[in-house]
């Protein structure tokens, strides 16, 4: 490799754009030798803070800069405003995810270190995969998100569920890598590159999907980012996941992996041609039908909430099959997805949260039967956990509102009004189990399986963590200038 | 003073959240505190009612606009969504209604609001500010905003407060509702992008230009969420439920006001913004109207229930307001918008007097009662001079709306006229049959000797309602000289359409009153 290459892989502005990915990588390794010293939890915690903070104010930086370094490290990486803003949400989602954890785990509190270190790993992993315009480049980020998260689903090894979890998640994740891998190789053997770009031009792109190996290629490929968000048919192995992982790590899968892989399937998507949208938009209402009628019969509220994470990918994927049917409004789907996304991790993380505080009271907490009554006995969290409801339900006011008005203008917009229809009268469905969490709170009196008021306190870092989703879930929903104009 | 809009609309919420500091025992400083707000409200309501309209008031006072956020639109630019509130004729009724009816309400939950206090005025006062935003709300995203807001307060009342089967008719109510609300979301993105502007009055220049064809999807998708919301047959069958269940608060809100948001964007929007449409659609809006009025007639006739014949007759009088303002004339038009007025008060004032006799005998079945005029002279007095309202008896304020609404009818469909001519009948027999068997006969239960009668705060939260209900029904003019001018707006429009239609064209480009929308664009 000769200078004038090495001088374009490490300019500036290479230094620039990868400056968040960084510091969260330096951050993990700082956090993993902190491990070997007994400096206190304390300091450990105002480390892992400060690489989040870290990237997301350099994440920032880059947004309302004036100028933005773009597509470096020879086409395989671009760091735009769009990959800042998603920067930003995965710092966010996994900061509440690693803020609820704090108190979390009791057994295995041990091993907080290693936790933490996985989690700002994952974070890393995200981040590449959102700015990644090359397969490969991609699949690293894949595997830095994807790794972690198999060790942290089994976390709390003493629990059957939990490592129940981590071996399923595993295995269809490696079934999912896999598919990904071969994919890209007959990509590869039909074009000769793994750049996105090659998609982006028209021309070379219907040349490419002549070729039925391919068609296979490209077909092998959204399989495995559909498995990553969850989407039909791939979508089946979420609930068993979702709840036998530890509960802020099940926070950071529904809302981090789950933004990572749209940020990368947007890019990915959009590079379809316009005959694929009909058959993207039937498998959003299938997905959305799927995860709201597997949502309505749940008692658990996380398995619940793992439903309707998958309907929420189906609703993102009709924005993204609108986008694909030929949107007028350039970028109007990136932006859609982001706010709905952004929305989405402050929402859902907030409601994994509270449901993590609540089960430290107890192991049943977390059924409709055990929060019943909680509005008398819990008032401040029963009614965090009402905003989160009726912002993942889209009720005006909070975020989720904006972000389903969003992602559905983009399917109007596209003529796809029929779709759409079905699509708002899906989400009536969702209110129907969204509502019964707000019932069981509010308006039943506890049971006999709802545990006794408790007197524990919440600590402070979940405390602060729901009042900021609060916080942010309705800013968005009310004065969303900022993001809209940044989105 | 352009600020006094924001100040009528956020006072209750302010309220609100005053209360949700207030110490979790204090009771009484929670009611109390509930009731200041909501008299300063009506207070505020009054003021800009009195002013409006008058010429030395200034018409910048009822107008507030914000610069809120943008979305994507058609156009090169996008489009700016506004926070504009604004008071007109069209809205002028329903939010002095609004603001004068809550007082009253939280004065009533003094009998019947004994659990969670502190959380039921907050919901009252939330419910009052999405009201009264949805009726000010002059942008369409502000409007759709307000609309569904106002859902989650009731979905509480009725869940927390209400009987037996509080769930079910709660859920019912917010599925039922919000199916209808999202469709409509669906039309108003659709405006957003194609026609660059969210501004209500705008998009009444800009939308009765559309093709027809466009004109009447738009109109099937805002029908169908107010058609739910006001409910029109087919869609009714929530309200018995929801009224049976609600607490008497909430029923008095959800028949006083919330329904009325139904008809108020059948006005605002299906008939205003959308008149080529509207013209296209008015029979079948009049069939279902007039069968409306017959059906809920019957409904209630069979009722045993007190509280269900009171709904019942709600789909039966609101079946009124339909059917006039399908008309498309001014008399029904003028009289469609008084009897939202006049439905209000009288169904107010029922649920408020079948409240404070079910405080006493804990039941509401008709058989459970008779004699009760000996027992409860007082109520019996309220009771008739109400029912009497409630039938349209000359004098009384029913009776100059559904006259109104029956000759507007008339011109336009002498046979859905009739039709509904047959509800006043029936209107009267189930009341009047109700009146009988409660008041009347023989006063042979022992548990209905013991019923005392109405006490000081009752009387005094009831009279400002009966006054109205007199001078509504002698002096109509008082309320209809302020709204005139801006039905005429609504006429005008209508007019034009029709024009149009007969010319054979989708629109009239050369009519005058869609030149200003030049100058607005």
């Amino acid at each position: 490799m000769n200078a004038s290459v090495l001088k374009t892989l490490f300019s500036d502005a290479a230094y620039a754009a990868l400056a968040p990915l960084f510091a969260l990588g330096i951050g993990a390794l700082a956090v993993l030798i902190a491990g070997l010293f007994p400096i206190g939890k304390v300091a450990r915690g105002a480390l892992v803070l400060l690489t989040l903070l870290a990237a997301a104010a350099l994440n920032v930086g880059l947004l309302l800069g004036d100028s933005v370094p773009g597509v470096v490290l020879d086409g395989t990486f671009v760091a735009d405003r769009t990959t800042a803003m998603w920067g930003v949400i995965f710092a966010l989602g996994v900061g509440l995810a690693w803020l609820f954890s704090r108190h979390y785990y009791d057994e295995d509190a041990s091993h907080q270190n290693e936790h933490d270190v996985l989690m700002l790993a994952s974070a890393l992993g995200m981040s590449l995969m959102a700015g990644a315009r090359d397969l490969i480049v991609f699949f690293i980020g894949l595997e830095l998100l994807s790794i972690p998260l198999y060790a942290l689903a089994a976390f709390r090894r003493n629990r059957a569920k939990s490592v129940e979890a981590g071996l399923k998640y595993f295995l269809l994740g490696a079934f999912a890598a896999g598919f990904f891998l071969y994919g890209s190789a007959l990509i590869y053997a039909v074009s000769g590159t793994l750049r996105l770009d090659v998609f982006a031009d028209p021309a070379s792109r219907a040349k490419i999907l002549e070729s039925p190996m391919a068609l296979v290629g490209v077909a092998m490929l959204t399989g495995s980012l559909f498995f990553k968000i969850s989407v039909f048919p791939f979508h089946l192995w979420v609930p068993d996941v979702y709840e036998g992982s530890p509960t802020p790590v099940t926070g950071l899968m529904a809302t981090g992996t789950k933004a990572a892989a749209f940020a990368f399937l947007l890019n990915a998507l959009l590079a379809l041609p316009s005959s694929t949208s009909t058959s993207l938009a039937l498998i959003a209402l299938i997905t959305m039908a799927l995860g709201n009628l597997g949502a309505l019969v749940q008692q658990d509220v996380k398995r619940m909430l793992a439903y309707s994470g998958i309907a929420h990918a189906g609703v993102v994927l009709l924005g993204i099959a609108g986008a694909v049917a030929g949107d007028p409004k350039q970028g109007g789907a990136v932006q859609a997805a982001l706010f709905y996304m952004a929305a989405y991790v402050a929402t859902a993380g907030g409601a994994f949260g509270v449901l993590a505080l609540l089960e430290r009271d107890g192991e049943r907490m977390t059924t409709l039967e055990g929060l019943k009554g909680l509005g008398q006995r819990r008032p401040y969290l029963a009614a965090a956990l009402t905003v989160f409801m009726l912002s993942l339900a889209g009720i005006p006011a909070t975020g989720g509102f904006l972000g389903k008005w969003m992602v559905f203008s983009v399917a109007v917009r596209a003529e796809m009004i029929p779709a759409a229809v079905v699509g708002v009268l899906l989400s009536v469905v969702a209110l129907g189990y969204y509502l019964r969490v707000i019932i069981a709170m509010w308006m039943q009196e506890p049971g006999e399986e709802s545990p006794l008021a408790s007197t524990r306190a919440i600590a402070l870092p979940a405390t602060l963590a729901s009042a900021a989703c609060v916080a942010l879930v309705l800013v968005m929903g009310l004065a969303p200038r900022w993001f809209l104009d940044h989105m | 003073m352009q600020y006094e809009l924001v100040l009528l609309t956020f006072l209750p919420l302010l309220g609100a959240l005053a209360i949700v500091f207030t110490p979790k025992g204090a009771e009484r400083l929670q009611r109390l505190a509930a009731l200041a707000t909501t008299l300063v409200v009506a207070a505020l309501g009054v003021r800009l009612f009195l002013a409006y309209g008058d010429s030395a008031s200034d018409p910048g006072r009822f107008l507030f606009e914000l610069p809120w956020f943008s979305l994507p639109s058609s156009y090169g630019a996008d489009t700016a969504v506004n926070f504009k509130l604004g008071l007109d004729g069209v809205s002028l009724l329903m939010v002095t209604l609004t603001a004068v009816l809550m007082p009253i309400v939280i004065l009533s939950t003094w009998g019947h609001v004994h659990k969670r206090v502190k959380e039921f005025m907050v919901w009252m006062l939330v419910m009052q500010t999405g009201m009264l935003g949805t009726f000010l709300a002059l942008d369409l995203v502000l409007f759709y905003f307000f609309w569904e807001i106002s859902l989650i307060p009731l979905y509480f009342l009725i869940g927390i407060w209400g009987g037996e089967r509080r769930l079910y008719a709660t859920v019912k109510f917010f599925l039922y509702t919000l199916a209808g609300s999202l469709v409509m979301m669906v039309a108003i993105i659709w405006i957003l992008w194609t026609r660059g502007t969210s501004d209500v009055f705008e998009l009444i220049n800009i939308l009765c230009r559309a093709p027809l064809e466009e004109q009447l999807w738009l109109f099937v998708a805002f029908a169908l969420a107010f058609g739910i919301k006001v409910p029109l047959l087919p869609f009714h069958t929530w309200l018995p439920d929801a009224h049976t269940e609600a607490p008497t608060s909430g029923s008095v809100v959800l028949a006083g006001v919330l329904l009325k948001m139904g008809t108020y964007g059948l006005v605002r929007f299906c008939i205003h913004m959308l008149p080529g449409a509207a013209i296209e659609a008015a029979p079948v809006m009049m069939a279902l109207g007039a069968i409306g009025i017959l059906y809920g007639a019957l409904l209630a006739w069979a009722q045993d229930d007190l509280k269900r014949l009171i709904a019942c007759s709600s789909v039966s009088h609101l079946g009124y307001v339909v059917l006039g303002l399908f008309a498309l004339t001014p008399a029904g038009i003028n009289g469609g918008m008084l009897q939202m007025v006049n439905h209000g008060i009288s169904t107010g004032l029922l649920f408020l007097l079948v409240g404070m006799v079910y405080e006493r005998r804990h039941s509401r079945a008709l058989d459970a009662f008779g004699g009760v005029a000996v027992a409860m002279p007082l109520f019996a007095l309220f009771w008739v001079i109400t029912t009497l309202s409630s039938v349209g008896l000359p004098g009384l304020n029913g009776f100059v709306g559904e006259y109104l609404v029956l000759v507007g009818a008339f011109q336009a469909s002498p046979l859905w006229a009739i039709v509904g001519l047959s509800g006043v009948i029936f209107g009267a027999v189930y009341m009047l049959m109700a009146t009988r068997r409660m008041l009347f006969g023989a006063l042979d239960k022992p548990e209905n000797r013991e019923l005392t009668d109405l006490n000081a705060r009752e009387i005094g939260l009831m009279l400002p309602l009966v006054v109205l209900v007199v001078w509504l029904g002698v002096s109509p003019n008082t309320f209809m000289a302020k709204t005139q001018p801006s039905i005429e707006l609504v006429n005008l429009r209508i007019a034009e359409a029709r024009r149009a239609a007969l010319a054979g064209l989708d629109a009239a480009p050369t009519a005058p009153a869609t030149q200003r929308e030049e100058s607005a664009r």
